[in-house]
């Protein structure tokens, strides 16, 4: 009996992701999806660093991270919602259909590889496909753009996990289901549960927004905020794995129902005890160049003295804009330097709007050894000095902000031929030069 | 003769419904084994049962004395699905050539089915856009490339004329003659007396009869008999 053999299972998965039409597709339109985000992108970053139509706004506030790269790359988050799907679904879906999968089952090799080199040709496959988004960058750099390469890696990064999320749950479904209408409506129905969840958990707060933190939209934010967690890049990696996992057991043919179903509950398990296991890991890097999700560095070594718990009790309701600002403001950052920071979320409506003074809303409780503070500001300044009190750390002299900010007020020149133009042109010419070889 | 597979009391239910009743037989090497039986009487559910892609309710296949597992049955044989057009956008080509390449034969063993299953006006041909006839050609060709010791063709002649069916045929006996063993589903009567070393009828998921044609023959009293006269004796 051979081994796998590997190459020639690669190439086959690639000629087929290139036999399939919902990849040309995707890469037909993630040009112009791109160029679209991009050119807007450039044009309101240009009227924000004062192109001479209205006032500018402050350097400090302009970042290519905020203003470039990000709405450039949200392109790839519909392309990963809405396109990726369909290209994994047929991989998979296409070999149950037309009887090839009882071919591939019996071929020399496990069908774990086999799955895999089908997650790798899909990656691959993707990389491709950021070729766009590559391009805008390297124009962004000839209009003297700033770059950050962190940011820039990271959001990457962020982006990468985040379209593998969506292979594994469309991989999941394909092997599950009968049909690629039944995986699509699946995978479709996923990513709808994801954004509800994102919806409710706005309203709700609390352990409903821990968990909403792991949906691919809320995932991808972190990255797009230049902070690079290790806790959700490996929920996200696990869930992926997960996916693919889940197709290997379906796939299988020759188990029956009962055996499939149990070791799916088996994995389920797994999952669950990872993915918690996971979201307890707290390391993170701040990779934005502004710094944005950290304490300045004599606050961060101020609060690293600190070893003691710190018990925070917001009395703040989820939908009311000051929590948001203490999240991210505080709360946040405090997670990334204290050893622990327990917080109880106690206004007991959704909005605030009807609480009454007597409920103690607007309250923030900081409590340290035994010792307890009351402050309503969600400034950092003021926050942090009420820990500094609680904690008997002297606070460290503030530290100017350095970040000179990057305004740019250009036009995005040549992007509109490479993106509207040349993008599907070289596409319909690729595509069309396959078909013939392959005919 | 030492069988070189041992199907022992193989039984499956769909629902309530019983499909294969126990069905035991063994496989000799360097044989074609006919598996016969009318449309539904279990032959498809037998070998995806065999070959490992359908789970079975009891029974088991055998090496010696060893149960070989679902998941391990590739290492022995291979099985070839009637109906399937595998990879409907790729070219007949590329096909055997991953067949070829995955199988470690040279391109020599590959050319050779060329001819016989007259492949060469289909090699630029996408799989999907073939006829019934041709895609079984070509699927023929792709089992015929594997290496395990075992074949099993579901339905091999399904599709062919006459002339085609005469040559895959001789090309399948010349495979026998080579030592490879071939287990073949037929549900053309007259086609398996003409290919087959031996047989084992299918009837409503049982097995009714298991031998060469003289003794099916001698089994049922009828010494002039054909495949069709005894099948219906034993059924």
């Amino acid at each position: 009996m051979h081994s796998l053999s590997v190459s020639e299972l690669f190439w086959k998965e690639w000629r087929e992701l290139f036999a399939s039409r919902s990849y040309w597709l995707l890469l037909l339109l993630i040009g112009p999806l791109v160029g679209q985000a991009f050119i807007s992108a450039v044009a309101l970053y240009a009227e924000a660093s004062g192109n001479g139509i209205g006032p500018a706004a402050l350097a400090q506030g302009l970042t290519p991270l905020d203003g470039i790269l990000v709405p450039t790359f949200g392109a790839y988050d519909l392309a990963a919602t809405f396109f990726l799907p369909f290209v994994a679904i047929r991989l998979i879906a296409s070999e149950k259909q037309s009887g090839a999968l009882k071919l591939l089952l019996q071929l020399p090799g496990s069908l774990s590889a086999k799955v895999a080199i089908k997650g790798v040709v899909l990656m691959a496959g993707w990389l491709l496909t950021l070729i766009p988004g590559l391009l805008a960058i390297v124009l962004w750099k000839t209009y003297s753009g700033h770059v950050y390469a962190p940011e820039v890696l990271n959001l990457l990064f962020g982006h990468f996990l985040r379209a593998m999320l969506s292979v594994g749950i469309a991989v999941a479904a394909a092997a599950l289901t009968e049909s690629s209408a039944s995986a699509a409506i699946v995978t479709l129905g996923f990513t709808v549960g994801s954004w509800a969840l994102d919806f409710v958990a706005a309203g709700r707060g609390g352990r409903m927004q821990q968990l909403a933190n792991y949906t691919p939209t809320a995932a991808l934010r972190f990255f797009e905020q230049g902070l690079l967690r290790l806790s959700t890049t490996l929920v996200m990696i696990l869930i992926v794995v997960a996916g693919f996992a889940t197709a290997v057991i379906w796939l299988q043919l020759g188990q029956t129902f009962r055996r499939r179903a149990l070791r799916s509950i088996a994995l389920l398990f797994v999952v669950v005890v990872g993915a918690v296991a996971a979201g307890n890991v707290r390391a993170s890097w701040d990779l934005s160049e502004n710094r944005r999700n950290s304490f300045s560095r004599a606050d961060e070594a101020a609060l690293q003295q600190i070893k003691d718990p710190l018990h925070i009790t917001v009395n703040l309701a989820p939908e009311d804009p000051r929590l948001t600002d203490f999240e991210q403001n505080i709360l946040k950052k405090l997670r990334r330097n204290l050893g622990e920071v327990k917080v109880d979320y106690a206004a007991g409506s959704q909005t605030g709007l009807f609480e009454g003074a007597e409920d103690h809303y607007g309250e923030i409780w900081y409590e340290m050894r035994g010792q307890k503070i009351m402050d309503r500001s969600t400034i950092e300044q003021v926050v942090l000095e009420q820990v500094y009190k609680l904690a008997g750390v002297t606070a460290p002299a503030a530290e100017e902000d350095n970040f000179p900010g990057y305004p740019l007020a250009t036009r995005a020149r040549g992007a509109t031929w490479i993106f509207y133009g040349i993008w599907p042109l070289l596409t319909i010419l690729f595509w069309w030069l396959i078909r013939r070889e392959r005919n | 003769m030492t069988a070189l597979l041992a199907v022992e009391g193989i039984t499956k239910q769909f629902n309530k419904r019983r499909v294969l009743d126990a069905v035991s037989f063994s496989v000799r090497p360097g044989e074609v084994l006919g598996l016969i039986g009318p449309n539904g009487s279990g032959k498809t559910t037998l070998f995806e049962c065999l070959a490992g892609l359908m789970p079975v309710d009891a029974g088991a296949v055998k090496i010696g004395n060893r149960s070989i597992p679902s998941d391990k049955r590739k290492q022995a044989l291979f099985y070839l699905p009637d109906a399937i057009f595998p990879w409907p956008e790729q070219s007949v080509k590329w096909a055997l050539e991953f067949f070829r390449k995955v199988y470690r034969r040279s391109h020599s063993e590959a050319a050779s089915l060329v001819e016989p299953l007259r492949l060469q006006e289909l090699l630029k041909a996408r799989v999907g856009s073939l006829s019934k006839g041709e895609r079984k050609r070509v699927l023929l060709a792709l089992g015929l490339l594997t290496t395990q010791s075992l074949l099993m063709l579901d339905e091999p002649f399904d599709g062919l004329d006459l002339r085609q069916t005469r040559d895959v045929m001789n090309l399948l006996k010349s495979y026998a003659a080579n030592g490879r063993t071939l287990m073949l589903s037929i549900h053309q009567l007259i086609d398996a007396g003409r290919v087959c070393d031996r047989l084992v009828l299918l009837s409503a998921g049982r097995v009714v009869g298991e031998g060469t044609l003289s003794e099916l023959q001698a089994q049922t009293g009828l010494p002039e008999a054909g495949v069709e006269e005894i099948f219906l004796a034993l059924t």
